[in-house]
């Protein structure tokens, strides 16, 4: 575990492989909730939230559950129930207990549910994390961190996206590129510009 | 009939400044750098330039003309565009580069967003890394000055990169322009005669150039290869494209911040992001790219730097 | 099965593949076709890997409609997708282990591929099982089309090949377009050429 690691983590996944304008992961949300600023940041949060959690849970689930038993094949279908368990409790809670938060960002949580970025993390995660069926060490901690930089990648695309798309509110933009077109052609752009950060090394 | 009553607040002070006037200001604040580009690389460079020239104004011409939209290739803009890809790119490439640059970086970054005014990126750049992206090998092999008679050479950035010997480049030539590199980024100097007209003119502010260049020169220095402080700055600011990138594309007025403390924002992240990328990222040189992110943050910034409207209560 | 029956199994067939295809009129199920659509081999695996789990959830689905509670029915349907999701996965393990690495991360997500609930969750949890097979044999095969005609444009101009064989020396591909950032602009440019279309119409 070394800090060179961390960091090629963290511009990988915040940069070269941007959840969203390189693995296409929460397409859906990134095109439709990024129309203006507030709420494009709330979502972001709230992904933050859920994916972090949810790269703890179904580590702990691969390593004590599915490996001891040799079930590795119900990866799938243990992970995509847990998480849409875990969301739907998070948000019962927060909807109890935080009125305040839930306004924030507790309404974005049901789109979070069948959201691929959470589900692709987890299987991300078990993916690199794990060789042969056994944790490469530190595999707990690359995991959570590994959620975390994801979601702030996320969380980036979504402020610079929603920030873009609310200028382009006043622009006199062709009509049969309105809305996703435009929208697409937008983040392909930003794939471009983020392209500058291919080959990092420290 | 249509409304030809103009409504506007007081005061109403009329300036002589069209935006097509600002337009071809640029382009021949440009012209120095280059005729000494096409001194130094010789006629190809200048082939280049025609082409891609041509081919942004013929796209834009045929764009608006099926599009039914009012043809308004006089205005420069296009012109504009043209001059900087073909500035950005290397004298060797075949010819067929600019056309499709040009054609990408009108088509794609500015036209699909409206035409002149509302794109979100600088559409050169968007074409510089569409190019580089696509054709990475033209995009980087350059050739030399004709004065070592080199079929081809790597740019300063480039060998510093690779960590081979710089050779017996002087700031002395690096200033004038006697090294490998883009058509237009090269020739320090005639870069800096068409910015001191601009600035004169006061067709630019200084305050994105000068923070962009010092930030660069200052964080290459501190974090320098041997430790601490014991970077090279002065061969950063004088390499490369920050010249051209600090003075004629991080100033576009479409694509950069409005408030000045918006503008220094955007300057310093253009200059930090280059250093990184320079120091660390994959590629030899970082200008466009960090210019393009930051073209992208734009509309944050501005939505953050809004300056307070008077008698507004702030929430 | 009366005329107008097999008339109405046709429709529910056929309105998958364009008037309601699923990528470019519903916007469904980008995540894939996105990044999967580099080669047409693998366009055509990922579309009858997903063809496959469509049609599989929504049988079931219609089949067992009545039995599912009202409040937990989503959790249900993801179970049952999630299942055929898991074949999918194994078969492709054991018989094409190639195109399983091409496709890498992106079988195991088919599972929250919007197409698949969308359908279980608009369609299958209403209509009878033959309806259901017949309009996920349409979405599934609108998908697979959509999917190849992307793929067949990225591996032409990215790869310079027209179904792994290569066009010409001569012919430079544009790299990008077989990058990320190519696939976003295709799709992009290809949603507003259909709008265009259809505004013309």
């Amino acid at each position: 575990m070394d800090l060179g690691q961390f960091l090629s983590i963290f511009i990988s996944s915040v940069f070269i492989y941007n959840v969203i304008l390189s693995r296409f992961l929460g397409l859906c949300s990134f095109i439709a909730v990024s129309k203006e600023t507030k709420p494009a940041l709330s979502m972001g949060l709230a992904v933050l939230f859920v994916i972090s959690m949810s790269s703890i849970i179904t580590w702990l689930i691969y390593t004590y559950l599915l490996i001891p038993f040799n079930i590795t094949y119900l990866r799938t279908i243990s992970f995509i129930l847990v998480i849409a368990a875990f969301v739907q409790l998070l948000e019962i809670l927060i909807r109890k207990f935080t009125p305040g938060l839930y306004k924030v960002f507790g309404i974005y949580l049901p789109l979070i549910t069948c959201n691929c970025a959470v589900f692709g993390v987890a299987v991300l995660n078990s993916d690199m994390f794990f060789v042969n069926n056994k944790a490469v060490p530190g595999s707990f901690i690359y995991s959570l961190f590994q959620g975390i930089c994801v979601s702030i990648g996320y969380t980036l695309a979504m402020l610079l996206m929603s920030g873009i798309r609310e200028r382009l509110e006043l622009c006199n933009i062709p009509k049969s590129v309105r809305e996703f077109p435009l929208a697409f052609v937008i983040a392909s752009l930003m794939g471009l510009a983020f392209m500058g950060f291919n080959g990092f090394k420290f | 009939m249509p409304n030809r009553l103009k409504v506007a607040v007081s005061p109403h002070i009329h300036k002589p400044v069209s935006v097509s006037k600002i337009m071809w200001s640029v382009s021949l604040s440009l012209i120095p750098a280059g005729i000494a580009g096409a001194f130094i690389f010789g006629f190809p460079a200048l082939w280049i330039t025609v082409i891609s020239l041509i081919t942004a104004v013929t796209t834009e011409a045929v764009i608006q003309k099926l599009t039914n939209k009012k043809i308004s290739i006089k205005d420069g803009s296009a012109f504009l565009t043209g001059l900087l890809l073909a500035y950005n790119l290397p004298p060797s490439v075949p010819f067929w580069i600019p056309v499709v640059g040009s054609f990408f970086s009108i088509a794609i970054g500015k036209m699909i967003f409206g035409g002149l005014g509302q794109n979100i990126f600088n559409p050169a750049l968007a074409g510089r890394a569409f190019l580089m992206a696509s054709w990475p090998s033209y995009m980087t092999s350059f050739t030399g000055p004709l004065k070592f008679d080199a079929v081809t050479s790597a740019t300063p950035l480039a060998l510093l990169k690779e960590g081979k010997p710089l050779g017996d480049v002087s700031y002395m030539d690096m200033f004038l322009g006697l090294r490998g590199g883009c058509i237009g980024e090269v020739c320090i100097i005639a870069l800096l005669i068409g910015a001191a007209y601009l600035l004169f003119r006061r067709y630019i502010n200084w305050q994105i150039p000068f923070t962009f260049i010092l930030t660069v020169g200052l964080f290459t220095w501190i974090c320098g290869p041997r430790g601490f402080l014991t970077g090279d700055g002065i061969f950063h600011v004088l390499s490369g494209g920050l010249i051209l990138g600090a003075f004629f594309m991080a100033t576009d007025y479409v694509t950069s911040p409005l408030t000045i403390n918006g503008q220094i924002i955007f300057a310093f992240g253009c200059g930090l992001l280059t250093a990184i990328i320079r120091l660390w990222g994959g590629y030899p040189e970082g200008v466009s790219y960090a210019i393009l992110i930051m073209n992208a943050a734009t509309p944050i910034i501005d939505r953050f730097t809004k300056t307070r409207v008077y008698g507004i209560v702030r929430y | 099965m009366t005329e107008k029956q097999q008339n109405r199994c046709f429709q529910e067939f056929i309105k998958g593949i364009i008037r309601e295809n699923p990528t470019f009129v519903l916007a469904l199920g980008l995540c894939p076709t996105l990044a999967v659509s580099t080669s047409v081999s693998n366009a055509i695996g990922m579309g009858a890997a997903s063809t496959f789990v469509l049609i599989g959830s929504n049988l079931i689905v219609s089949l067992i409609k009545k039995q599912i509670p009202e409040e937990i029915r989503i959790p249900c349907y993801i179970v049952i997708i999630a299942t055929f999701v898991t074949v999918v996965e194994l078969i492709m393990k054991a018989y094409s282990p190639a195109l399983n690495r091409a496709l890498g991360i992106y079988v195991p997500l088919i599972v929250v591929n919007c197409i698949v609930l969308g359908r279980a969750e608009a369609f299958a949890s209403k209509r009878t099982f033959v309806h259901s097979f017949m309009d996920a044999l349409g979405m599934g095969i609108g998908f697979t089309l959509a999917l190849m005609i992307i793929s067949i444009i990225r591996e032409f101009f990215g790869f310079g090949k027209i179904i792994n064989y290569p066009v010409s020396y001569n012919f430079h591909p544009a790299l990008v377009i077989g990058m990320p950032a190519g696939a976003l602009l295709v799709i992009g440019l290809l949603l507003g050429f259909f709008n265009l279309i259809k505004q013309k119409k």
